[in-house]
């Protein structure tokens, strides 16, 4: 029942991405879209509602649940953000980055046993460290997902080239960069404290691999930060520094883990 | 005679080689006299545009005439800076459905727009004002505003043109979520910018700022668009809050440049903007492009815009095409028997001369000669004659649409004896 549900909604999450590529920003595609990726997260918390039932403290000890996790979250945060922007058309983008991260999630939870173990199971500052890391993740990702797509169309505003891609206006883009942005980096911030609040709860030394890349991703992430909230800064540098901050904030996730250093 | 056209459009010629060659429309009639004081042109009219400069002439000697054609383009109205790449010369046919096309403004930037039309027939006024227009440029110009009007009226590519409003929206759209309660700018005045501007308000754009270089013809213009005048000094300081700029100046040098923007940029803490320059000359200084969040987009960038659009068009592009090679025929057949016409005026006028001098010769031998009677005559002969001739000059004229005029011409002389009258006379 969980894996089926969690590779439905990653089967709709690619529909969504496709359909998006296929039809453009208006109209019914558009509406399809949402919609597609709307039933995928419905499914995708069924899934996350099961597992939770079979085992309660599994969705944040796995490695590949908690980017399952990640992947559902990318996707609710960014429905919940169409009532703030109207820029439907990263939700095409959001449908593939989700269906695909949800989709080798669910692999390697059915054919392949986490070897590296995650975050261990510990009381509510493990909960509130992975709950804040992932939704921040989440937020982050919508952001970078905007940031490049903002950096794609200034470019080819700047250099008058044929769009390649259906985006939203470069005002709409920022908006949604500013918004997942602000919500995004103070989640991350707390999934940084409640980190070192959960190692120093059981004694050991928070300087993993892990931490320092996660700390090396929030120093980045100060600079698009201060430019935008303090500087009210828009345009292109600020939309560097978030993609930029999310390349060092996914390795301090996966490729640290992947080259074995992470604990 | 050869129809001939040299000059440099938009399609071969960047903007910033074109507004080299670009001429007041106060310039023309004087320029046209010039060139048509040459022995190797004997009709001669001057386009230019801001997407065109263009000489179309009719000659008796083709390739003098194109010599002289190519170096009065390059260094009386420019400054030699095109090369042969970027100047065309096109004869005879090809100059016809050339001058359609454009008038149709099936050429222009804009697809379907009318500005063009009036600028053409303001080209041809100072053509006639300065007698340099005869009777071949006077039919083929004529010729071409009919076929545009009945491309408007008839195909419709008009009124679903794709305005160079619709382009200036489309592309404010592509930096703003929505153009509500923004601010625009328009820096001059022209029909162009004023379309653009218009559509821009239509597409919910709350505030407009006229700027003029006096504050009489701001507030003029202001008036008209619901806006606000200031004059052209205050340029920088309303550059610090308007979304969009429209410039349509007539000036020799950039009236805006990168150090110019610079402190509206900082006033505007990374808001995009979105420069239109429509100005040839250009009115703003391209390097202007490099600062961030500006958009600079001059009358190439906006015919790739616009270019981009216009394969949704071709439905209407298709009936126009035909239309205007309709007319191409209609005034090439009308052209064929240009060569034709002292032929046939010489023979209508021999055949009615010797039917008059026969009913001269009869008259004294009828009973009543009076001149009523002698005047029913003539009428009776030239009936005749006109009879005769009638079915002759119909074939003669369809075989000069096919070709075949000249020979033709040049039988009727000898059979009807009209070059030994000639000699004779």
């Amino acid at each position: 029942m969980t894996h089926l549900a969690c590779e439905l909604a990653a089967a709709l999450y690619l529909a969504a991405w496709v359909v998006g590529a296929l039809t453009g920003t208006e109209g019914r595609g558009a509406r399809g879209v949402v919609w597609l990726l709307g039933v995928g997260a419905l499914l995708h918390a069924v899934g996350f509602v099961d597992l939770h039932r079979q085992t309660p403290v599994v969705p944040l000890e796995s490695f590949p649940a908690a980017l399952s996790l990640i992947a559902w979250l990318t996707v609710v945060a960014y429905l919940f953000s169409l009532g703030i922007a109207r820029i439907r058309a990263v939700g095409a983008w959001v449908g593939g980055v989700a269906g695909v991260i949800t989709l080798l999630a669910e692999l390697a939870l059915r054919w392949v046993q986490p070897t590296v173990p995650g975050p261990q199971s510990g009381g509510a500052w493990s909960h509130a460290h992975v709950l804040l890391s992932t939704a921040g993740f989440s937020l982050l990702a919508l952001a970078s997902l905007a940031g490049l797509a903002y950096l794609t169309k200034e470019r080819e505003l700047k250099y008058k080239r044929r769009p390649r891609f259906v985006l939203p206006s470069l005002e709409g883009l920022d908006r949604f960069e500013h918004l997942s942005l602000s919500l995004g980096f103070p989640l991350l911030s707390l999934g940084v404290v409640t980190g070192f609040v959960w190692c120093a709860d059981r004694g050991e030394s928070p300087w993993t691999g892990h931490t320092l890349w996660l700390l090396g991703a929030w120093a980045v992430y100060l600079l698009p930060v201060g430019r935008r909230v303090v500087r009210q800064q828009r345009g292109r540098l600020p939309a560097r520094g978030v993609v930029l901050g999310f390349v060092v904030l996914t390795f301090s996730y996966i490729g640290v883990r992947l080259l074995g250093t992470g604990a | 005679m050869n129809l001939l056209l040299v000059g440099l459009n938009h399609r071969t010629t960047p903007v910033a080689i074109r507004e080299r060659y670009a001429v007041a429309p106060s310039e023309f009639g004087g320029l046209n006299e010039k060139l048509a004081r040459s022995p190797d042109i004997d009709e001669v009219v001057l386009i230019s545009t801001c997407n065109r400069t263009e000489l179309l002439a009719v000659s008796r000697a083709q390739e003098s005439a194109l010599e002289c054609l190519h170096a009065f383009l390059r260094h009386e109205l420019g400054d030699g800076s095109a090369g042969p790449s970027h100047i065309y010369e096109l004869r005879d046919a090809d100059v016809v459905m050339h001058l359609f096309r454009v008038a149709a403004s099936l050429d222009s930037m804009v697809l379907g727009e009318a500005q063009i039309l009036g600028q053409i027939k303001a080209a041809y006024r100072a053509g006639v004002a300065g007698r340099s227009v005869g009777p071949i440029l006077n039919r083929l110009l004529q010729t071409a505003f009919r076929a545009a009007k009945r491309v408007r009226s008839e195909t419709g590519l008009g009124a679903s043109s794709v305005s160079l409003a619709r382009v200036g929206v489309q592309l404010a759209r592509e930096l703003f979520e929505s153009l509500d309660g923004k601010t625009a700018l328009l820096i001059g005045a022209g029909e162009m910018a004023e379309s653009a501007l218009r559509g821009l308000q239509d597409a919910g754009v709350e505030s407009v700022v006229v700027l003029s270089r006096t504050l009489e013809s701001a507030t003029r213009l202001a008036k008209r668009l619901s806006g606000r005048p200031a004059s052209l000094e205050a340029l920088q300081t309303e550059l610090g809050t308007a979304s969009v700029a429209i410039s349509s100046v007539q000036v020799d040098r950039p009236i805006l440049g990168p150090a110019d923007l610079e402190g509206a940029m900082q006033a505007r803490r990374g808001r995009p903007l979105l420069l239109v320059d429509l100005g040839v000359p250009r009115n703003v200084d391209s390097a202007v492009n490099e600062i961030e969040n500006v958009y600079l987009y001059d009358l190439d960038d906006l015919e790739e815009v616009a270019e981009r659009g216009r394969a949704q068009r071709g439905a209407a592009v298709e009936p126009a095409l035909a239309i205007l090679s309709r007319e191409r025929d209609r005034f090439e057949a009308w052209r064929a028997h240009l060569p034709l016409i002292p032929t046939i005026r010489e023979l209508v006028n021999h055949a009615n001369h010797l039917a008059k001098l026969e009913v001269r010769r009869v008259a004294p031998d009828l009973e009543d000669a009076s001149p009523a009677r002698q005047e029913v005559l003539e009428r009776v002969a030239e009936g005749i004659v006109a009879k005769l001739l009638h079915r002759p000059l119909e074939c003669l004229r369809a075989e000069s649409e096919e070709g075949g005029g000249p020979y033709y011409a040049e039988a009727l002389r000898r059979l009807f004896g009209l070059e030994l009258e000639d000699d004779e006379e």
